[in-house]
């Protein structure tokens, strides 16, 4: 199949920088704020499918690796006043160390054992926080990233500035895990998970290729988690529970577990289901109970109807039915 | 043909999605963002679904029973109070979503008791109500920082602080159990933290301090507790956490025998909750609690005998518990705020009218609010009793006997104050 070369890429990337520019002016607070919780998800979604999808690794541990680049930014930020960005580098790296470590620990694991790790990491980390008064405990850390600058005007505000930041840093890093998946790297990964033991017998590492994956999504993570820390403003063990694991997991199933391309309608979906619930309800009247659990049916609702009916997320299903006519 | 359908219909689906996501309600047609001249909305946050929810997720229905109860007499003003509740699971990052939604799209006049330490200051910090000028009022917290004028300063809490609770807690041990071996459970964190400054300040001593890290109580890890505790013989123990905490503790003492008299805070001491978690009410029996508000059980009192009934007759079968009391007081004190507000009511002349208005609002509670100019704290004590054995508290032989005192170094003091009678029908006066 036909890949658009480096300069095209580029070229789509700026594109979508100048797209997302004048949207951010064109709507109103409240999407500015959906939007760049949108590029939270995306980062994290995307984390998944470099692991999942492209390395055959499950986690269900995601959330803690956020949690980790969020306090590492946050403690960064409160202890050493350090710039913005160099709050994100601290919290990749941070959370890169703790995936390695849960890296080499995983590639000795595979199937429900592997699954079992990850959600213990999920379910153990986020009451480390209490042990530690550094940490701030159950009510959590600030992370002020402060205002924006005042030559955008006084019009410019706080949630577009966390909207600008959150996009530019997800395109950066889109367009660097592009990169990693088309090097040697990434096609190492998927021959791993099509077939280890082939792709072992081919001469590739298995550990080492697998705790890679596994670094460099826990990277990846940890900038989802400082960008996520950064849109509500604190840190706390209650913004990393399991369920946003499990949100993270569900978003990539939506997206296509194997493919990039889907990453923003998994993101949109998580934002906007909440939205559509809610109008939903609203429409037709109905009770407390319904309302409250009309999110859950939903996503969950989207979950089985997208492993039933387009198992490889509805990108992927759309090339596939376009590569097939081609070829007919 | 089929190809240009299915195009057809991707397109369609995409543009109504969109359009969808961008619908918006129309503005009310008022000087003030979410008054108009027929209707006051509030907002509030709290968790409906999920671990944290049981109890909480009863505010919101008994706060719309006492609001229609006011709106089917006329209203405050005219006006008629709606709140529209939101669900966030007990989780910041939802909190803070779901404000956004409250403040920006519902365009809601105030947010009415928000749930939750972390996910209040998550809300302070990235949708900053200051900021846009947005009341938040009597926020569902014992963190004392949230009466911190200057940090918060359209900010108010109700609730005594966690600091108070503690210095009277040791108060009452002072004088009901001096001399007698003292033990304390606490949550390992700011809220433990508020309270072992109270007790270290009263000059409390404790033979045992036992920390649990949030999250890790069950009863496995409250066996632990019952060995320090009954290990350094400890004849009253303080149970200073959550509800699951409490149930945890009480649970496994009662099945390993160990039976000090026990003193519950009042964030673990609600009796619904407790029992909920497959704790016998019995184990409740005997052990001494903190309220504020009269105890549920009081047919005497005219609060607890007008909300029982406006809140049977709202959501039968249901029962009226700590939490309904609380929050049907606080949509009380509410109603009150925003008939003193007057008749151009405006968020900045509902604030005003909290501050120089707000010691004198008629409430259930059996002490008195200390809104003024300068402080933002609501209550500022508790009254002591005794869990019944069906697990209700009251008041021991049925005589309140109230203490307060502040945040800060003030000494604790016996009330004297007396509530003053109910304004007519339990409406604003």
């Amino acid at each position: 199949m036909h890949k658009p070369s480096n300069k095209k890429r580029i070229a789509i990337f700026l594109l979508l920088g100048v797209a997302i520019y004048f949207l951010s002016g064109a709507v109103d607070e409240l999407r500015v704020y959906q939007g760049a919780s949108v590029a939270v998800f995306v980062v994290g979604i995307a984390s998944i499918i470099l692991l999942t999808g492209y390395s055959g690794q499950v986690s269900l541990g995601q959330g803690a690796l956020l949690g980790v680049g969020g306090y590492a930014a946050a403690l960064m930020r409160i202890h050493f006043n350090t710039p913005i960005w160099i709050c994100f580098a601290v919290a990749i790296l941070a959370a890169a160390v703790a995936g390695a470590l849960l890296g080499l620990a995983a590639a000795r694991l595979s199937g429900p054992y592997l699954a079992g790790t990850t959600l213990a990491f999920a379910v153990g980390l986020p009451s480390v926080a209490n042990q530690f008064q550094l940490l701030g405990g159950e009510q959590g850390l600030l992370f002020d990233v402060g205002f924006p600058p005042l030559s955008f005007g006084e019009d410019f505000t706080q949630y577009k500035w966390f909207f600008w930041i959150a996009s530019l840093a997800t395109l950066i890093a889109i367009f660097w895990l592009q990169n990693v998946m088309r090097s040697r790297y990434g096609r190492s990964w998927k021959a791993v998970r099509g077939n280890d033991v082939a792709a072992e017998l081919a001469g590739i590492n298995l550990t080492r290729n697998k705790t890679l994956a596994f670094t460099l999504s826990a990277g990846l993570a940890g900038l989802s988690g400082a960008l996520l820390a950064m849109t509500i403003g604190t840190v706390s063990p209650s913004a990393f529970p399991l369920a946003l694991s499990f949100s993270l997991l569900t978003g990539a199933v939506l997206a296509g577990v194997t493919t990039l391309g889907g990453v923003m309608i998994g993101a949109v979906t998580l934002v906007a289901i909440p939205d559509i619930a809610g109008a939903v309800a609203s429409r037709f009247g109905s009770s407390e109970a319904v309302t409250n659990n009309l999110p859950g049916l939903l996503v969950s609702a989207l979950l089985i109807l997208t492993v039933l009916f387009v198992p490889n997320g509805p990108v992927e299903q759309f090339r596939a039915r376009r590569e097939h006519r081609v070829n007919k | 043909m089929t190809r240009m359908n299915r195009r057809a219909l991707i397109t369609a689906s995409a543009v109504l999605a969109v359009a969808a996501l961008t619908a918006t309600t129309i503005p009310a047609q008022a000087s003030e963002v979410g008054v108009s001249n027929s209707e006051i909305k509030l907002g509030m946050t709290l968790p409906m679904t999920g671990t944290a929810s049981p109890g909480y997720n009863k505010i919101p229905g008994a706060m719309k029973a006492y609001f229609d109860y006011v709106n089917a007499n006329g209203g405050v003003n005219g006006r008629k109070i709606t709140i529209k509740v939101e669900d966030d699971r007990y989780v910041p990052t939802e909190a803070v979503a779901k404000t956004n939604k409250l403040i920006l799209q519902d365009k809601v006049m105030a947010l009415i008791s928000p749930l939750g330490t972390a996910n209040n200051k998550a809300v302070a910090a990235s949708v900053n109500p200051a900021r846009r000028g947005v009341p938040v009022l009597f926020v569902n917290t014992g963190f004392s920082g949230f009466a911190d004028t200057k940090k918060y300063p359209t900010t108010y809490p109700i609730l005594p602080s966690y600091v108070m609770e503690a210095k009277i807690m040791a108060e009452y041990i002072k004088d009901n159990f001096a001399g007698k071996t003292l033990g304390l459970v606490y949550q390992d964190d700011d809220f433990g933290t508020d309270a072992l400054k109270g007790f270290t300040q009263a000059g409390v001593t404790f033979a045992a301090k036992v920390a649990y890290a949030s999250g890790s109580q069950s009863a496995a890890t409250a066996a632990g507790w019952v060995t320090k505790l009954s290990t350094a013989k400890c004849d009253v123990v303080v149970l200073f956490g959550v509800s699951s905490a409490t149930a945890a503790g009480l649970g496994t003492a009662a099945a390993l025998k160990y039976a000090p008299q026990w003193i519950l805070g009042s964030v673990g001491g609600d009796a619904t909750t407790i029992k909920a978690s497959g704790v016998p009410a019995g184990v409740l029996y005997n052990a001494v609690g903190a309220s504020f508000a009269p105890a549920t059980t009081d047919a005497e009192d005219e609060y607890v005998k007008l909300f029982s009934d406006i809140y049977a007759k709202a959501v039968p079968g249901s029962a009226f518990d700590s939490y309904v009391l609380g929050a049907m007081n606080s949509a009380f004190v509410a109603a009150q705020a925003l008939k003193a507000a007057g008749p151009d009511l405006t968020r900045k002349s509902l604030m005003a009218a909290i501050e120089s208005k707000g010691a004198s609002f008629a409430s259930a509670a059996l002490l008195p609010l200390n809104y003024s100019k300068t402080s933002h704290v609501g209550y500022s004590g508790y009254w002591f009793g005794k869990y019944s054995p069906t697990g209700d508290l009251k008041p021991v032989d049925g005589k309140y006997v109230l203490y307060t005192t502040d945040s800060g170094s003030g000494a604790v003091v016996k009330s004297t104050w007396k509530r003053p009678a109910m304004p007519a029908k339990g409406l604003p006066n």
